[in-house]
């Protein structure tokens, strides 16, 4: 679907690495995650093998330099890769989305050097899986209300506090964690710690049951005086709030492409099902009202995947993504929810079958207006952008 | 061990190939183009033979228009070592024969592996051409390689069980099948790869005899299109097992 128009100082072709990169994920997630995917789904478990894969094809480590044991491409290439991969599964396509953007991003960002040097290298290769703390009990999208805290004690600080709805939870090797230093400071207050599997009074608490993505672990981590060292702080005293946000803001990237690839689940799928489906001696795709609906749909997602790349390509150049990616994060959910429903409905009675994938699509959809901030305060972060000037 | 693997870059399979209107070719704008499926195989018993023994070298070469370019890069992200291209456009297989062999004049390998067939036209020419060309052993349609002193035993599949031979090197062989999937190019890969250079050169530079005993295609049409199946209702589970025997033996022939 690209074209290079170049001289004309607008260029949306991909280079041949990444069009080798989507061609891999994409030949990767035909054949060995998209056979799988209904039965991920009703056993709410991803086969090791296809995470232990998707680690030996570099897909875990997509933008982290070489020297760091990852595959030295970019967030473009990550963002085809997410595509391709959530194509298939969306619930092995958030496994991948929750380590790379909101484990191994902040790590890469703001780590460091002997963090990065400890942990990128197992995290790039998958080794290890990450997964990203914020939310409470009692704080969503308001994180700055959290009640998490961390009290130094000598050379370690001491976590106390429960997250919830934590993706790759009881999966992760390591997290990233967001806590009070400064109880009563707010958003001031609050530092990130990479925390391991495996510490003394870190514990996975209840894994959640859910509408979609059900593949994926979504479980609660609960703190009891649990001593990390502080060398793993992450980044300054203060600045959890700050590395959070900007994390959220690559993570939203990662989500708008995501739910590009959901929707294209959905469109591939109508328009195999509306050729070869007949109903009062015609195919279902001869009638116009299918055809708006199809024709919808390929153009939204077409709109939805250039917003996305935007996004990344913005982010690749190290310039300021926080619009772009609300943008397509918006955007892009909202696409993925119209066109799993129009699926549903092409599908007809058998759309609402579990032997059938539109229904599959139609609970995994939801989700992406949801987390990673949800769609109302996607339009807050649009509003504020566009407001401040 | 040097292994060289001539790949042929061919529609891919996931394409649905539609007659173009002159009615004697395809039609090739906007499609996906692949390595042939069978000269993948290949590649991925070479690459195993490399995981085995690093110092084992794999170089690739394709005779064939500048899009091939694609399919070259693809092997070496695959893990290939080496890649060149001869560009040629609508070669005969005869004259593709003769610069591949060439190729392997130039290149000395110690085995050739090439895929059974590609997947376009289905001849299985080049490979025992080529074979026929160099004077070399030639085993078809294999499905393993082992090293053996020298030499390399090569294993065909046949009715119930399977034969090894044995072929001095230099030899060439044709691959069936390989014995794991052929690997996705990894990201590493893909980095690796861009790093390396494709030489090329034009089919005329390789002073081969490029007249050959050659063939026009006179026409090209898709296959019928499928007639309605038939539901066997009436009746009882054996009444239907009959009718459903005679049907096969009688009308569809297959019993």
């Amino acid at each position: 679907m690209a074209t290079a128009t170049a001289e004309t100082g607008f260029d949306l072709a991909l280079s041949e690495e990444q069009e080798l990169a989507q061609r891999s994920a994409r030949d990767f997630a035909r054949e060995k995650v998209l056979p799988r995917a209904a039965e991920i789904d009703e056993h709410g478990k991803i086969p090791p093998e296809i995470l232990r894969e998707m680690g030996a094809l570099g897909f875990m480590g997509t933008y982290v330099p070489e020297r760091y044991g990852g595959s030295g491409l970019d967030a473009v290439s990550y963002a085809l890769i997410v595509e391709e991969i959530n194509r298939a599964c969306a619930s092995t396509g958030v496994v991948l989305c929750s380590h790379m953007s909101l484990a191994v991003d902040p790590i890469l960002h703001h780590g460091s050097d002997a963090q990065k040097e400890k942990y990128l290298p197992k995290l790039a290769r998958g080794e290890w899986i990450g997964c990203f703390a914020l939310s409470e009990p009692a704080s969503g999208s308001d994180a700055a209300a959290m009640r998490t805290t961390a009290r130094r004690d000598g050379d370690s600080w001491i976590l106390n506090g429960t997250k919830n709805f934590i993706t790759n939870g009881s999966l992760g090797n390591l997290a990233i964690v967001f806590a009070q230093t400064e109880p009563g400071q707010k958003h001031k207050g609050i530092a990130a710690f990479i925390v391991e599997k495996g510490t003394p009074g870190f514990s996975v608490g209840k894994l959640e049951k859910k509408l979609g993505i059900r593949g994926s672990d979504t479980a609660q981590l609960v703190f009891e005086s649990c001593r990390v060292p502080a060398a793993n702080l992450l980044g300054e005293l203060g600045q959890g709030f700050k590395i959070a946000l900007s994390t959220l803001d690559g993570g939203r990237i990662s989500i708008a492409a995501q739910a590009v690839g959901i929707a294209r689940a959905c469109l591939e799928d109508s328009l195999a099902y509306a050729k070869q489906r007949e109903a009062f001696g015609k195919k279902v795709a001869d009638f116009q009202a299918i055809q708006w609906m199809l024709a919808d749909m390929a153009t939204e997602i077409d709109a939805a995947r250039l917003l996305t790349w935007r996004a990344a390509a913005l982010k690749d150049a190290g310039e300021d993504h926080i619009l772009a990616a609300a943008e397509a994060k918006l955007f892009a959910s909202d696409v993925a929810v119209k066109a799993a429903r129009d699926c549903v409905q092409i599908f007809g009675g058998y759309g609402y079958l579990k032997d059938f994938p539109a229904e599959r699509h139609y609970r995994d959809a939801k989700i992406t207006e949801i987390y990673e901030g949800t769609s109302e305060i996607m339009k807050l972060v649009i509003a504020e952008e566009i407001l401040k000037e | 061990m040097k292994i060289l693997i001539p790949l042929k870059q061919v529609p891919d399979s996931t394409v649905r190939v539609k007659v173009a209107p002159d009615g004697t070719s395809v039609v090739t704008e906007g499609i996906t183009w692949s390595i042939s499926p069978y000269d993948e195989y290949a590649i991925e018993m070479a690459l195993e033979r490399k995981d085995a023994d690093p110092s084992t070298v794999v170089a690739v070469v394709t005779v064939g228009p500048e899009r091939s370019r694609d399919a070259l890069r693809q092997a070496l992200a695959m893990g290939c070592d080496e890649a060149s291209l001869v560009r040629a456009e609508g070669a005969a297989p005869l004259a593709v024969a003769r610069a591949l062999a060439k190729v392997v004049a130039e290149a000395k390998p110690d085995l050739v592996l090439c895929g059974k067939q590609a997947s376009d036209d289905d001849q299985g020419f080049v490979g025992p051409a080529l074979a026929e060309l160099l004077g070399w052993p030639h085993v078809a349609t294999i499905t393993k390689v082992v090293p053996a002193e020298g030499a390399v035993e090569l294993w065909r599949e046949v009715e119930g069980g399977h034969e090894v031979w044995k072929a001095p090197l230099p030899a060439l062989a044709t691959v069936h099948k390989s014995e794991k999937e052929p690997r996705y190019p990894s990201l590493p890969g893909i980095m690796k790869a861009k790093k390396k250079d494709i030489p090329e050169r034009p089919l005329d530079a390789l002073g081969v005899d490029v007249a050959a005993p050659t063939w026009t295609v006179v026409s090209m049409e898709p296959p019928p299109a499928r007639g309605g199946g038939k539901i066997l209702r009436d009746g009882d589970a054996k009444q239907i097992a009959e009718r459903l025997a005679t049907a096969l033996r009688d009308e569809a022939k297959v019993l």
